[in-house]
């Protein structure tokens, strides 16, 4: 399988209307600290490559970057550790995502059921508890809503001790743009949005991993 | 019924049993003495240039030399002559194959290209095949017993599809050790054409199907078999075996590794309205109440005992399944207290402190099937032998001669004497459970299947 690297993958979501956070490339600190500026500060940045999936376990991840000279720095450390695994390695700086309720909208290509769609709570949900929902694609609106509601972890989502609760609708929209994103490109056999930041209105995709077929 | 494609293989008005033998420990002999020795009525031509007659019936050296039309023929021969027979069938126009015969893609790559040629061969004569390696198939509604287990099960609404022919066949008999009746029973062999996404199409159509129960490994088609399952209305109820995930792979997404192969058969399942469950015990005890009682209008559910034990058992057993056990409304109550003893308190459980009188258990389950804030009634009695058990049933199933809108289910608990309780039950077309929990899962697959039937948006 081919790992589009993080900008191409977010790129692709973001032509089926998914909404993700700002990025842009750079070759080294140089460039890293003049695309910060042009974004804006506090910036992450990250390493860009189809070779590492891991990143933030690779320590490739920093995020919070608040001047250019800690931008040059962030960026010099994470290229000289990436260049080690994949020598054609860049970096991506994106805007900070406000923070919000982490979500995980995902799919794959299941060998007899073909696209399937995965939605769940973000982060430690996701990683100890599992609690998703998943649905064989194509799902519409109400599917998606249904999906949502159906997690354990639904409450969190909701207005919930004086919290509000963050914007379902925003979120079926991922999940259906998924869908018809799975549909139409049967080379796409394994994507994750994760986490997807949502808000009281709207939601960001503000990392995504998306494996093609060789 | 209007006439369906898989008529000629399940409802045949002629069979030619290929391979048919008089060796009685060859399956040639078996399924062709089981389709003789049953109720079967229409005509059995046995196929064998061997034999001058078998069973007291003209053998026929080959499909050619039958006199009338054949529309079902069961292959019993080895694989390789197996192949050749599709031209004889497709000569004399056999309409469907059921394909005992094994050694095709469950022994590996020669075996599957040896079935991939079957396939083709049979659907470019426009011969629909169940198998190969099948153990075959029980119509019970037409007497038809096209399998190698000697006996039939009783007539009952509940048919069964299994992937494994052992489970088909010992569901057979486990189904007559327990009164269960059954209408169709099939094993699907390896689905080289006939899967379970066309039986369930077929069955949904078939009137004397009310439940479908179904056997599943693995699916060929995951796909089809949502399309199909999401148009049936009638209950389905299956067990997926291997679930376990041993050895889950490295995946390269959280995506990947989370949707494994059974979370994803867990949803395609709900997602099109299929019941899942665990074993073979929970499957019938489901489908016993679903091919009997009718759709619950919601969750809410009366119970009725003769001992405390057993009444809070099973209202500990409602509430861990979602279901409530709420209180009785003031009529209801008035109702019932009429029938006790000043010192019985009226609550939901109804504990008849140890009475169980005909008039005592009719009265009250009236009372609670017409309470209007109640939709499902579970009756209990536990025998302590002092009394008659089959009172309180005979109760139960008198009130449920009366005209009633509402599920009910039965748990009698005791060994020997319950025996026949049970069967009258059964004759009776009440649900009847040995535990609490068995009956409270029954109800609560009921309440389940009812959410799939409004989610597919039909009316109660």
């Amino acid at each position: 399988m081919t790992l589009l690297n993080e900008l191409e993958a977010k790129n692709l979501l973001a032509s089926y209307s998914i909404h993700v956070n700002p990025g842009l490339e750079a070759a080294g600190p140089m460039e890293a600290a003049e695309a910060a500026t042009r974004l804006g500060f506090p910036v992450a940045i990250k390493v860009l490559s189809g070779r590492i999936a891991h990143k933030s376990d690779l320590g490739m991840v920093a995020l919070n970057i608040p001047s250019p000279d800690c931008a040059r720095g962030a960026c010099d450390r994470i290229i000289t550790a990436a260049k080690a695994i994949d020598p054609d390695a860049t970096i991506v700086v994106e805007t900070m995502a406000t923070p919000g309720q982490e979500v995980i909208a995902g799919a794959k290509r299941d060998p007899q059921f073909g696209p399937i769609i995965l939605f769940g709570m973000g982060g430690v949900f996701v990683e100890i508890f599992k609690d998703v929902s998943i649905r064989v694609a194509p799902i519409d609106h109400a599917m998606a809503l249904e999906m949502i509601g159906e997690i354990k972890g639904y409450r969190m989502l909701q207005d919930f001790r004086g919290k509000k609760g963050v914007d379902t609708n925003a979120l079926a929209d991922v999940l259906v743009n998924i869908s018809r994103l799975m549909m139409a490109r049967d080379d796409i056999m394994e994507l994750d949005a994760n986490p997807v930041m949502a808000y009281e209105k709207g939601a960001v995709t503000v990392d995504a991993r998306i494996m093609l077929k060789d | 019924m209007s006439s369906h494609p898989l008529d000629p293989l399940l409802k045949p008005h002629s069979i030619a049993v290929i391979g048919a033998s008089k060796d009685p420990s060859k399956w040639g002999y078996k399924i062709y003495h089981n389709i003789l020795n049953n109720h079967y009525d229409g005509d059995v031509y046995p196929v064998n240039p061997t034999a001058q007659e078998i069973l007291g019936r003209q053998c026929y050296p080959d499909l050619a030399s039958i006199p009338g039309e054949v529309d079902l023929a069961v292959v019993v021969i080895p694989a390789t002559a197996a192949m050749a027979i599709v031209d004889d069938c497709g000569n004399k126009g056999v309409k469907a194959l059921c394909v005992i015969t094994a050694g095709f893609s469950e022994v590996g790559k020669e075996g599957e290209a040896l079935e991939q040629e079957l396939k083709k061969k049979t659907a470019a004569y426009g011969i629909r095949m169940l198998g190969p390696n099948t153990m075959g198939f029980v119509n019970r509604s037409i007497g038809l017993n096209c399998s190698i287990t000697p006996r039939m099960p009783h007539k009952g609404e509940i048919s069964f599809i299994s992937q494994s022919g052992a489970l088909s066949l010992a569901l057979t008999d486990w189904a007559i050790g327990s009164h269960m009746g059954m209408n169709c029973i099939i094993s699907t062999g390896n689905k080289a054409d006939v899967s379970e996404a066309d039986l369930l199409e077929y069955f949904e159509k078939d009137e004397c199907t009310w439940t479908i129960a179904m056997y599943i490994e693995g699916l060929k088609d995951g796909r089809r078999f949502i399309e199909s399952a999401s148009k049936v209305k009638k209950p389905m109820l299956t067990i997926k075996a291997g679930a376990s995930e041993a050895g889950a792979r490295a995946a390269a997404s959280h995506t990947g590794s989370l949707a494994g192969s059974d979370a994803v058969y867990d949803s395609a399942f709900r997602q099109s309205g299929v019941i899942r469950v665990e074993g073979v015990e929970e499957m019938f005890d489901s489908a016993m109440a679903m091919s009997t009682q009718p759709r619950p209008k919601g969750n809410r559910v009366a119970i009725l005992s003769n001992g405390g034990g057993m009444a809070i058992m099973a209202s500990d057993a409602c509430e861990r399944r979602g279901m409530q056990v709420p209180q009785l409304n003031k009529y209801t109550r008035a109702g019932i207290a009429r029938l006790l003893p000043a010192f019985a308190s009226v609550k939901n459980p109804v504990d008849t402190v140890a009475k169980s009188d005909y008039h005592i258990y009719k009265e009250a389950m009236r009372a609670l099937i017409d309470d209007q804030d109640i939709d499902c009634v579970m009756a209990i009695y536990a025998h302590a032998g002092m009394t008659d058990a089959m009172e309180p049933a005979r109760a139960v199933v008198d009130v449920l001669k009366e005209k009633y809108p509402k599920p009910v289910v039965a748990c009698w608990m005791g060994g020997e004497d319950i025996d026949q309780v049970a069967k009258m039950f059964r004759e009776n077309r009440v649900p009847f459970y040995s535990t609490p929990e068995r009956a409270a899962e029954a109800l609560r697959s009921l309440i389940e299947y009812d959410g799939f039937l409004v989610k597919k948006r039909v009316k109660r």
